[in-house]
């Protein structure tokens, strides 16, 4: 159905003239930020249920910790999503990238766990686990 | 005379709504909830529309998701209201939300205003969760049930709404120049009207009676103004009005015409065909 006026039904009233128009931007008058205006960046965690990790949600750009609070509440939890939110100043963030620290040029295979055969120490340590089950009075072990 | 049952069709699709049967309610009771939740229902519906203008335009971005978000929520307590409202009464929620004529509904005419700039919009929002507050405070130990249990579920996500335009309101009050004149100027304009959110009701003597709301309106005006008026002075910013709400605060014999052209954006979906199936 159209809303051209000539196949509206006569028994509806025709809409009215906007009093007020639409604005037409961000940019326009009414919502700038202003020339002394400064926002920062903070990097928001979010646990998405009791116990479970902080995990790196995303960030957003406010002009306060107070701001950013409310919109990392409106970004990342609005929907339920989490539990809990933790809000931070990237600038208060220590960044190490430092490949020198990082990612080291010599051979560190022997800092890796890898190599030894675990398979039969851990069917023996299970038995043993089991066997240690049936209580001894007195003797815990 | 009695009434047949009936059923609550709509329960499964109102998880918010408590049922409740609407045959124990008296009708001198059931006209003053009908009035009471029909005027705090048209209270977050008309600020919900007003404030989900700023969606796409607000000072940035994130200020963007979050008022849009802010003025859903208030949509979404309207619905309950409405909803509730409808169970009362046995009508649609729905036709009571968008079917009425512009002069018919019973907002605060603190919400008559447009959105106006920034300022505006976190000046009448300010003003209006306060007041809002003040107003479920005075019905949490309602002695009707659905009521107290929906207003409990409310005041919760009305909390960080007052937090959020608290922020802002020290935030334009803290910057002076355009900010602070903004605030200031948005303030004075309202400061009358912020009154008619307390505007008498007709049946507020039965709903006292009957133990929904714990105080006359005009002494739920007075907690609002000693709140509010604390903030205002704090931050130096103009006072609040003084006497008694006006008794026309919430009826009007004429829209504003910011609000019918309001109204005209809220039900052009609806009025392209009466009666249809959405």
């Amino acid at each position: 159905m159209s809303t051209d006026d000539s196949t509206r039904p006569l028994d509806q009233p025709a809409p009215p003239q906007p009093a007020t128009p639409p604005a037409s931007g961000r940019r326009e008058e009414l919502g700038r930020l202003g020339d002394g205006a400064r926002t920062d960046v903070f990097e928001v965690f979010r646990q998405e249920k009791d116990g479970d990790p902080m995990r790196h949600a995303g960030n957003v750009v406010a002009p306060d910790i107070e701001l950013a609070t409310h919109y990392a509440r409106e970004f990342y939890s609005r929907r339920q999503e989490s539990v809990r939110l933790w809000v931070v100043p990237r600038t208060e963030i220590a960044d190490l990238s430092d490949p020198d620290l990082l990612q080291p040029p010599l051979d560190r295979s022997f800092k890796k766990p890898g190599g030894y055969v675990m398979r039969d120490k851990l069917e023996v340590a299970k038995r043993r686990a089991k066997a240690a089950t049936k209580p001894k009075i007195g003797h815990p072990q | 005379m009695t009434e047949p049952a009936r059923l609550p069709t709509r329960q499964l699709l109102q998880p918010d709504l408590p049922a409740f049967d609407t045959r124990g309610v008296e009708p001198a009771l059931r006209e003053a909830l009908a009035e009471l939740l029909l005027t705090m229902a048209d209270d977050e519906f008309v600020l919900g529309f007003w404030d989900s203008e700023w969606t796409g335009i607000a000072p940035l971005l994130e200020e963007d998701v979050a008022f849009s978000s802010l003025a859903q929520d208030e949509i979404g307590h309207a619905r309950v209201w409405y909803e509730m409202l409808a169970q009362l009464t046995g009508s649609d929620a729905d036709e009571i939300a968008f079917g009425r004529q512009a002069e018919e509904y019973r907002h605060a005419r603190l919400l008559d205003h447009p959105r106006t700039d920034w300022a505006f919009s976190i000046a009448r929002r300010w003003l209006y969760d306060t007041a809002d507050s003040v107003r479920l405070a005075g019905l949490t130990r309602s002695s009707f049930a659905p009521l107290a249990e929906v207003v409990a579920k409310v005041r919760r996500e009305e909390r960080y709404h007052l937090l959020h335009m608290d922020a802002w309101l020290r935030r334009l009050a803290g910057h002076p120049g355009e900010p602070r004149d903004r605030l200031e100027g948005a303030l004075t304009t309202l400061r009358s009207d912020a009154l008619s959110v307390f505007a008498p009701l007709d049946g507020e003597a039965t709903l006292i009676a009957a133990g929904v709301l714990d105080a006359p309106i005009a002494e739920l005006a007075d907690r609002w103004r000693s709140v509010a008026s604390g903030v205002l002075s704090e931050l130096g910013l103009p006072a609040l009005a003084e006497g008694l709400p006006p008794l026309d605060g919430r009826s009007r014999a004429e829209p504003s015409e910011s609000f019918r052209w309001l109204w005209s954006e809220f039900t052009t979906v609806r009025r392209l065909e009466e009666g249809v199936t959405w």
